[in-house]
């Protein structure tokens, strides 16, 4: 695996829709600070904002890792919560267990998953009934970029 | 790299380095140094915020001055609706129409044909669009800058059709040429612009061509010469009917970039850059997919908000709703015309619009890992009190100044006692001792500072 060279992390409060989406903002100025490729920054802050959201409907709390390497960006999401019963059905798009509150805040269309794993290069999730689920996703940088 | 031009210059005698230029910048692209300000041309959009908020009125607009239009043989109007807008209620376009003539131009070009040309393109340029969605308006420069400096990941996102103006311009040069029988070169297609944004996107296009337009004069310079001309023809007994085809100027008082041919649905319309901002950092998450297009200006209240305009934004817009509520449906004169040309003239963006270029991009991602760290480290040893006298906008900008060698830390007046003397000597004149003489001047400055704001 290729040297770490940056590492930040951040809190995400469940239920707090007022703050949601301010950590991704944070990831993406990160990002566009250090130059990299826009198309990763982008697929990189579409993930973030996911998973950010999830944390926010679902969980109590969890915190979003950045790791930066010389090839890639790792994002780490893990959060205390109820954890996902059927990880496959979760995955399939359109498949949402948001509530109507949610969904009238405009969140819940069951695209989260689905969509961040489409903007990831390596997907990984974990999850555990009544505990917590933990997500990795890595963006290879664009050399190219 | 190309040197890139900015629609407006700073005039150094005047600027008193008070900052408020740097204050104001969206893009915080200015640094005022030794009491004088400076642009960092790779971050400057050209939102003309800098010019509005200057007390000295140290920048101004380079838009071409009236005179240097005497070298062309013909020269012809594209006047931004805007300008329409400038006048009271009861002044016709037919009348500003007749008083651009009276100014010296030799034809004012029936331009809501290329409106409508424009609004088509981008309605079948949505319809074949693969995606990404919104898809983003490029009418106004400030918008099309902003996307390739701060969002570089969306500029496939602007949406490649030309702006209304260029083909105007284009078409403009190619009709008089013939019917003439002039070189397209001895034609000067001028645009009659809203604010000084226009004017870099004549001088340096973002897509990287030579503009079909040769030059842009503010409605401010001439809104008195017109205004005059105006009343002066309305006091005559033909009250600009000798003039025709004015009429045909526009069909429905549509500004440039508003499209009707859109459903609303799938339709925003958005003004101000501070909102612009707000909704592109939102597309960025990967929100607003649902949304076909968005049309964007800089300016709170679009180009009639513009700075280089007269009239406030609000008495402009009431008249730019009486303008179209008057104006007749198009004409089957109107209609063949538009749609012979829509078949023979190609209405895509010549170039390619890509991110813009900025400093420390050459660098490999190790060094801006380490800059990124250094300034971290930096900004944990500043006030955080942003007071700009270092002459950043931010304790942030002068700690990353510094990481890339552009700044002394020692600037930082938290820092370094030598620097307040610097300040003294650069704000409050030659006298540096903190007795008698100095201390009686840093007394006066605020009492004359009041008296301006009442």
């Amino acid at each position: 695996m290729a040297a770490e060279l940056l590492r930040e992390s951040y809190d995400i409060q469940g239920r707090n829709f007022d703050k949601a989406g301010e950590i991704s903002s944070e990831i993406k100025a990160l990002l566009s600070g250090l130059g990299l490729d826009a198309a990763s920054i982008r697929r990189s802050v579409i993930v973030a904002f996911e998973a950010e959201m999830n944390v926010v409907m679902y969980a109590q709390r969890g915190t979003l890792t950045v790791i930066l390497s010389d090839e890639a960006i790792d994002l780490e999401i893990r959060d205390v919560g109820p954890g996902i019963p059927d990880i496959e059905l979760a995955m399939q798009a359109g498949y949402s267990t948001a509530s109507d509150e949610m969904r009238e805040m405009g969140f819940g269309f069951g695209m989260g998953l689905p969509n961040m794993k489409k903007n990831s290069d390596v997907f990984r999730i974990e999850t555990e009934v009544g505990r917590g689920t933990s997500v990795l996703a890595t963006i290879r940088l664009n050399a190219h970029g | 790299m190309v040197e890139l031009k900015h629609g407006f210059k700073i005039d150094v005698d005047k600027c008193d380095g008070r900052m408020h230029c740097m204050r104001a910048c969206p893009t915080q692209a200015i640094r005022v140094k030794g009491g004088k300000a400076r642009v960092v041309p790779e971050l400057c959009i050209d939102c003309g915020n800098c010019l509005a908020v200057c007390p000295r009125g140290a920048m101004t607009a380079t838009t071409i001055p009236f005179t240097a239009l005497d070298k062309f043989k013909f020269k012809v109007v594209v006047a931004s609706p805007a300008l329409f807008a400038q006048f009271g209620l009861n002044v016709t376009p037919a009348q500003v129409g007749r008083a651009l003539l009276d100014l010296g131009f030799d034809a004012v070009w029936e331009y809501a044909v290329d409106i409508e040309l424009i609004d088509r393109a981008i309605s079948n340029t949505i319809k074949a669009w693969p995606g990404p969605f919104p898809l983003i308006s490029n009418s106004c420069p400030v918008v099309v800058r902003l996307v390739q400096v701060a969002y570089p990941a969306m500029v496939e996102q602007l949406i490649s059709v030309d702006a209304p103006r260029e083909i105007a311009a284009r078409e403009l040069k190619r009709r008089y040429a013939q019917e003439k029988n002039l070189k397209p070169e001895e034609i000067a297609a001028i645009y009659i612009t809203p604010c000084q944004a226009k004017t870099i996107s004549i001088l340096q296009p973002a897509e990287g061509v030579t503009s079909h337009l040769d030059g842009a004069v503010a409605i401010k310079e001439i809104y008195n010469d017109l205004l005059f001309r105006i009343r002066h023809n309305a006091s005559k007994e033909d009250g600009g009917e000798t003039f025709l085809g004015i009429g045909e100027v526009f069909h429905w008082g549509a500004p440039e970039g508003e499209f009707p041919h859109l459903s609303r649905e799938h339709y925003l319309p958005l003004t101000g850059l501070q909102d612009v901002i707000k909704v592109f950092d939102d597309i960025e998450k990967g929100k607003l997919r649902n949304i076909d297009f968005l049309e964007c200006h800089a300016c709170p209240g679009g180009c009639i908000g513009g700075n280089l305009t007269v009239e406030n934004v609000y008495a402009a817009r009431s008249k730019s709703l009486r303008l179209s509520s008057v104006i007749p449906k198009p004409t089957a004169v109107f209609e063949r015309e538009v749609s012979r040309r829509f078949a023979a003239e190609d209405l895509s963006l010549r170039g390619s619009l890509r991110p813009r270029r900025l400093e420390g991009d050459g660098l490999d991602l190790r060094e801006r890992v380490s800059r990124k760290k250094r300034a971290d480290e930096l900004t944990r040893g500043l006030p955080g009190v942003n007071c700009g006298l270092c002459g950043a906008p931010s304790c942030r900008h002068h700690a990353e100044d510094v990481a890339a060698g552009r700044a002394d830390v020692g600037d930082c007046v938290f820092l370094s006692r030598d620097r307040i003397e610097t300040l003294r000597k650069i704000y409050v004149g030659g006298k540096s001792q903190a007795g008698s003489p100095a201390g009686s001047n840093l007394e006066e400055k605020p009492k004359n500072g009041g008296q301006n704001v009442r």
